[in-house]
């Protein structure tokens, strides 16, 4: 817990086949794992649209994660491919519109890398707890 | 220039190789419009100067189906300048517009004009005189200017602290009314229902508050990634007079920067967002 109580809000868009299982694995396996994720599954990484990482901020989320399968495993054979070139991009342009870029994160973690998760996870949780809330105007009311 | 364009038209017309020929005339008020030409009798009113701004690919997608049920699509013949000309090849490669149904006249471009004379921003940083594709090409190609675009106007929003962008952003979004001008007169921007648009307002709520209006702005232009020629036909028709052009450049700098130098409507390939990785796995921002 940090002084001043902020804890931060982590929408975690995980992949069904990869990320979900790896997220999966880490509970079982009991590794110690940040409670402020609320993960989203969805059924490949590339599904991620820009539309729902705004979504997410704009509806109070202080950052995002994008975990899917690594580039050559994807279930779909090309999914990740997009999102390797979508979110880089949004993370651009969200910077350009005055949001910080480290509030949204692209990764990979597979089934089996249940540390690597928790890894991640607590890394980004750090990371935005030090941005502090994310201020955007009526955001609440979304 | 006009004898060639409105002599073609009126072969065309009479010959009957296309069903109309979409150009521009001037209107009642004295401003240029786009003009729909149907009968070989009226090509007396195409003309062509330097206040032809708009981009007339926008009605190529309307027009690209049958009028009744079992007729053809019909055949049209177009008027297009170099950035229009891009703008067709993005229709072309995904498919929205048939070929053998378009006749693409091109022109070559003396570029464009405010009502001052001065000329557009963005015709000072373009370096096509001539269209990439046509059927038959009207007019002298001018010099060629070399200079290509440096985004400076991207960079100075770039250099900004990241409080002034954000604050930058929403007063400009704020100004916008829902009015869907910038949808409408974009060609590449052809969804027949809009995602801003639904009963159910999945994504983009029908409000006219700054979180919908800047969602909307920022997903009409997300969406043009690597399909916007940077036409401005957007930014011209904003009734608000808001930047939006800085966006789309935004992107298109960055995906140019990022995925091999990628310029929308300069190749065959469509854009980089729906392919595979072909050699950008130095995408740097990934951790």
């Amino acid at each position: 817990m940090s002084g001043d109580g902020f804890e931060p809000r982590i929408v975690a868009f995980l992949c069904n086949w990869c990320s979900y299982a790896g997220a999966d694995t880490a509970g079982v396996s009991r590794l110690e794992l940040p409670p402020n994720i609320l993960p989203v599954r969805v059924m490949c990484s590339g599904r991620v649209s820009a539309e729902m990482v705004l979504k997410a901020l704009l509806s109070g989320a202080d950052g995002v994660l994008v975990l899917g399968c690594h580039i050559g495993d994807c279930h779909y054979g090309s999914g990740n491919h997009r999102t390797v070139k979508r979110i880089p991009l949004l993370r651009r342009l969200m910077t350009y519109m005055g949001i910080e870029p480290d509030r949204l994160r692209l990764d990979w973690v597979s089934g089996a890398e249940a540390g690597r998760f928790a890894k991640i996870t607590t890394e980004f949780v750090e990371a935005v707890r030090a941005l502090g809330p994310l201020s955007l105007p009526l955001r609440e009311e979304l | 220039m006009i004898e060639d364009i409105r002599a073609l038209a009126r072969e065309l017309l009479e010959k009957g190789a296309v069903e109309c020929v979409i150009g521009y005339e001037v209107g009642p008020t004295g401003r240029v419009r786009p003009a729909f030409v149907y009968e070989p009798g009226e090509v007396e009113r195409l003309i062509f100067d330097g206040r032809c701004d708009q981009n007339l690919v926008t009605y190529l997608t309307r027009r690209n189906k049958p009028r009744k049920k079992g007729e053809e699509v019909p055949t049209t013949a177009v008027v297009v300048k170099p950035c229009d000309a891009r703008s067709l090849r993005v229709l072309l490669n995904e498919h929205q517009v048939q070929r053998d149904k378009v006749y693409i006249i091109g022109v070559a471009c003396p570029g464009m004009q405010n009502a001052d004379g001065t000329p557009e921003l963005r015709c000072t940083r373009c370096d096509q005189r001539v269209p990439l594709l046509y059927d038959a090409l009207c007019g002298e190609p001018p010099e060629v200017p070399t200079v290509r675009d440096a985004y400076e106007d991207v960079q100075q929003i770039e250099a900004l602290p990241l409080e002034e962008r954000l604050a930058y952003w929403l007063g400009e979004l704020d100004r916008c009314i829902r009015c869907y001008a910038c949808r409408q007169a974009c060609p590449t921007c052809f969804c027949s229902v809009c995602e801003a648009e639904r009963d159910d307002s999945l994504w983009v709520g029908i409000a006219d508050r700054i979180p919908e209006k800047a969602f909307f702005h920022i997903i009409r232009a997300f969406h043009q990634a690597g399909r916007c020629t940077e036409c401005n036909a957007c930014e011209a028709v904003c009734p608000m007079g808001i930047p939006l052009s800085l966006i789309n450049r935004k992107i298109a700098k960055d995906v140019a920067q990022m995925m091999g130098g990628y310029r929308a409507g300069e190749s065959d390939e469509p854009t980089p967002l729906v392919t595979m990785l072909t050699g950008e796995e130095a995408i740097d921002e990934i951790h």
